[in-house]
């Protein structure tokens, strides 16, 4: 059964199609590519499965309907993510930041909490940490970070909330060639250890590298779908990255950028 | 029908000032992204000045003419000040830091001006046509005709300037990008400068011309930006044409209100005018625009990080707050009487200005409204007390529920609204409830409501206790170390309260609402418990100031009061207790302006101009307050880590190096 079911998305800016009709499917330990040109959707398509922008379709966890939930009660339920800007609490040191999302606050602990009771360390936070490599960084601040480690912290927060799934958006962008590669290693450990991953980046050696399955978008529709090795042949896909006129001049893989 | 409209052409005078002074905050806003809470300042100094060289106050008189020129150069000297020694240093500093510094502006302009032209309200001489003219079978003033043909006229010509001059493209430009007009050679600096200074300049003339309709002195013209404000929202702080047309209909409504007021059929307050309808209708009108044009601001693409002040761990709290207290306890014996009532003003001023750090220090919300809930408390706590015999703890604690009640109310209803929207609105709110409610006779009154004082077990816990300290006068220590113990508690509370799993959710939700829903807190219950936490709080100091002083009385509660102890807040360091206790200690009637008016002679006034100075040095020089620079010091001193690499953690700095 899959983990992450969204059925027939569709979100409208005014008068502009944004999303059409997109349904997408992420089994347990599956990792699953998001790509497609720039403004092709990607984005849009996690902010309308996270709850941050109105959409019509259904989205469901685990069999259960998140449609119509707030962002915050899909994200208690397991539905994790990423931002493209890492979009970190700049106020906080990085162990606080997946503390956040390690927290299940209830009443009770909330009121122990402020007559001084000392929340126990959430294992999930060290856990996360050790997954991206980011032990050393625990107490450092959010807001003095290099980029690239600000992407890896956002990860970690995602995985510290121990979700059923992650919908990763570019975090790879900003990496080199071999922190990206690192980087993958790492998303392919998480999701083989049981999360469901939805990853969307650009970098085509990452995704193809990865990805169990590849689901291919161009201006908020799905032009493919289907395993890495058949969609970077796909000339539907050959031409919404190179132009139409690409189409049977290449018969190798679709390179970005 | 007739008197309504007689009414609605007198209100002309009244909305061609608002008209004015909104046209004046959208300039601003437009030219520097800055919300100017000291434009009605503006006014109130080229009136002033205007005054002062007409009538001889400073020993010879001017003709109209230069007189005129005289005061609009005080406009724009003000302007000129602003924009160079406040809001140029503050071009990269967060929207709410903006807002402080105009707030900085706005109390030093008053301080000024009360220490100049004293606290007597002048009449300003009127140089519009004094004769009237008889239209619709009424007579009618035909200055207010002449006010309102200037303001739409002034609207029209700046409308034209922003189309059609170059100087308006870069406006428009910096207004829609400030980063991309700076990559396009634009100057946003210079942009700022000119439109702060015709902002002045539109105010000032308006100031002159309309003061005489309102009285001239510290505070009238000033607090007119409030409705100025409501018209600006209405225009989204974009469009001068709505503001103009929206800021004379605001003044004709308060005309009309006013009339209806006086009419038999109308609600009275004991026989009298119901006070604090025009505040009323200014707060209503806000929260109109608000939810016409939506409740946030337009971004302007300002090429700047915005960051509000640090929230660091507190490391320790246990021996720093028994140390404070233990020197508390002794101070509150062996000092003199008048020593000992400062010190209680002063820890009284730190728990007011506690449920600012909660609010605005952790969660990033400015509510002026804050001060206005203390002032309910403490009314309230004397209905119970003094009219029903409600006994001490239950008294107090339902006057508290009561007013965190209100704020609660207010802030379930503020939920869309945050950052600078909230605060012009809570602002609105503050002088409505103090208008309208503190005010009114039957609920407060300026000549104050008595509080009985609180005896528990038969044991007088007030300032007038038997035990009377060293020197055997009033204010009795008992009553020091009751307010004292409940200090150090809520102090000790705030402090804690970063250590826990709701103040890391508080401070995401500061952070970045977005992501902090998408982790999985509901920043709407998070808003919501702060607004509770922190109402109760200033319900808390409210009780105490009743117990105090054994009255309430409206003054104490005033708008302009709240700005002050924002103010205050933001010089201690708004987002920590220690910043608390610094605001504090600086606060009306607490231990630093004593002292200095004891040993130096230095009065009250004097303190309010080096509030505002402070306020603007401090959000210029070292945004997160005294507390802040101290705890800098400590940390530097601590890690004794070269200079270089400041801003690096240990880690980082290994990689830089490596």
């Amino acid at each position: 059964m899959s983990v992450l079911s969204v059925q027939s998305v569709s979100v409208s800016y005014g008068g502009v199609h944004a999303l059409s009709d997109v349904s997408l499917e992420v089994g347990e330990g599956r990792l699953v590519g998001l790509i497609g040109p720039n403004g092709a959707g990607k984005t849009t398509f996690v902010d309308a499965v996270s709850g941050l922008v109105p959409a019509r379709g259904r989205v469901a966890l685990d069999g259960r309907d998140l449609t119509g939930k707030p962002p915050h009660t899909r994200a208690r339920r397991g539905l994790a993510r990423t931002f493209q800007s890492s979009e970190l609490f700049e106020d906080l040191t990085v162990a606080e930041n997946l503390q956040v999302t390690a927290d299940r606050p209830t009443w009770w602990t909330g009121l122990g909490e402020t007559f001084g009771r000392r929340a126990r360390a959430n294992p999930a936070v060290g856990e996360a940490l050790a997954v991206l490599g980011l032990e050393d960084l625990a107490d450092a601040s959010a807001h003095e970070l290099s980029q690239g480690r600000r992407k890896l912290v956002g990860v970690a927060r995602a995985l510290a909330a121990r979700p059923r799934v992650i919908c990763l958006d570019e975090p790879a962008a900003g990496l080199d060639t071999t922190e990206s590669a690192e980087l993958g290693r790492r998303l392919r450990a998480v999701a083989d250890a049981g999360t469901a991953l939805l990853l969307i980046d650009h970098d085509m050696s990452l995704v193809m590298g990865i990805c169990d399955h590849v689901v291919v978008l161009e201006f908020g529709r799905v032009i493919a779908s289907g395993p890495p090795a058949q969609v970077r042949t796909d000339p539907a896909v050959i031409a919404a990255y190179l132009g139409a006129s690409a189409v049977g001049a290449t018969t190798g893989t679709p390179e970005t950028r | 029908m007739e008197q309504i409209l007689l009414f609605a052409v007198l209100g002309l005078g009244q909305g061609a000032l608002i008209a004015g002074i909104a046209l004046g905050v959208v300039v601003t806003y437009r030219g520097s992204g800055i919300i100017n809470l000291s434009t009605g300042a503006v006014a109130m100094a080229s009136a002033y000045a205007f005054w002062s060289l007409t009538t001889g106050f400073f020993g010879f008189t001017l003709p109209v003419g230069p007189a005129l020129a005289g005061a609009l150069a005080v406009a724009l000297a003000v302007g000129v000040l602003t924009e160079v020694a406040v809001f140029r240093p503050l071009r990269t500093s967060s929207p709410l830091a903006k807002l402080a510094g105009s707030l900085g502006v706005l109390l030093t302009m008053q301080a000024g001006v009360l220490l100049i032209f004293g606290t007597q309200p002048q009449q300003a001489p009127s140089i519009l046509p004094t004769g009237t003219t008889t239209a619709l079978g009424l007579t009618i003033p035909s200055d207010r005709f002449v006010l309102t043909g200037l303001v739409v006229a002034i609207a029209l010509a700046l409308g034209a300037v922003y189309r059609w001059s170059r100087f308006g493209l870069a406006t428009r430009a910096a207004s829609e990008n400030e980063q991309a007009a700076l990559l396009a050679g634009l100057s946003p600096n210079g942009v700022s400068l000119a439109n702060t200074l015709l902002a002045a300049l539109v105010a000032g003339l308006l100031g002159v011309l309309a003061a005489p309709i309102v009285q001239v002195d510290s505070i009238t013209l000033p607090l007119q930006v409030v409705p100025a404000l409501a018209a600006a929202l209405f225009a989204g702080f974009t469009s001068l044409w709505v503001a103009c047309t929206a800021g004379v209909l605001i003044g004709v409504s308060q005309s009309i209100l006013y009339y209806l007021s006086t009419q038999s059929w109308f609600p009275t307050d004991n026989g009298n005018a119901m006070p604090g309808l025009q505040q009323l209708l200014v707060f209503a009108l806000m929260v109109v625009a608000l939810y016409v044009r939506g409740a946030s601001l337009p971004r302007r693409g300002d090429a700047v990080e915005q960051r509000l002040p640090a929230v660091p761990l507190p490391d320790r709290l246990l021996r720093p707050a028994s140390v404070a207290a233990a020197v508390a306890v002794v101070a509150l014996v062996v000092l003199p009487f008048d020593f000992r009532q400062a010190l209680t003003n002063s820890m009284i001023g730190m728990v007011i200005v506690l449920s600012y750090v909660v609010i605005t220090g952790y969660v990033g919300q400015i509510s002026v409204m804050q001060l206005a809930l203390s002032g309910t408390a403490g009314f309230v706590l004397s209905h119970l007390s003094a009219g029903w015999g409600v006994p001490f703890p239950f008294s107090a604690l339902g006057a508290v529920l009561v007013a965190t009640l209100l704020g609660v109310g207010a802030g379930v209803s503020a939920l869309r609204v945050r950052g600078v929207s909230l605060a012009v609105v809570t602002l609105a709110a503050a002088l409505a409830v103090e208008q309208a409610l503190f005010n009114n006779t039957s609920f407060g009154g300026t000549a104050g409501v008595s509080v009985p004082p609180p005896t528990l077990f038969g044991v007088d816990l007030g300032p007038k206790a038997d035990f009377r300290g060293l020197d055997g006068n009033e204010p009795s220590p008992l009553f020091g170390f009751l307010v004292l113990a409940v200090t150090v508690a809520l102090g000790l509370y705030v402090a804690h309260l970063r250590r826990t799993g709701l103040g890391r959710r508080m401070l995401a939700v500061r952070s970045n609402e977005r992501a902090a829903a998408a982790a999985g807190i509901d920043v709407r219950a998070v808003k919501i418990t702060a607004f509770a936490i922190s109402s109760f709080i200033a319900s808390v100091a409210g009780t105490l100031y009743g117990y105090n002083f054994g009255s309430v009385s409206a003054a104490r509660f005033t708008a302009l009061a709240a700005l002050g102890l924002i103010g205050f807040a933001y010089i201690g360091g708004i987002t920590r207790v220690s910043g608390a206790l610094a605001a504090g200690l600086m606060s009306t009637g607490a231990l630093l302006p004593h002292a200095l008016d004891k040993w130096f002679g230095i009065k009250g006034t004097w303190a309010l101009l080096f509030g505002g100075v402070s306020l603007v040095v401090t959000l210029v020089a070292n945004p997160d307050g005294i507390a802040g620079a101290a705890h800098r010091r400590r940390t530097a001193k601590k890690a004794n880590s070269p200079e270089v690499f400041r801003g690096f953690t240990p880690v980082e700095a290994k990689e830089v190096v490596s």
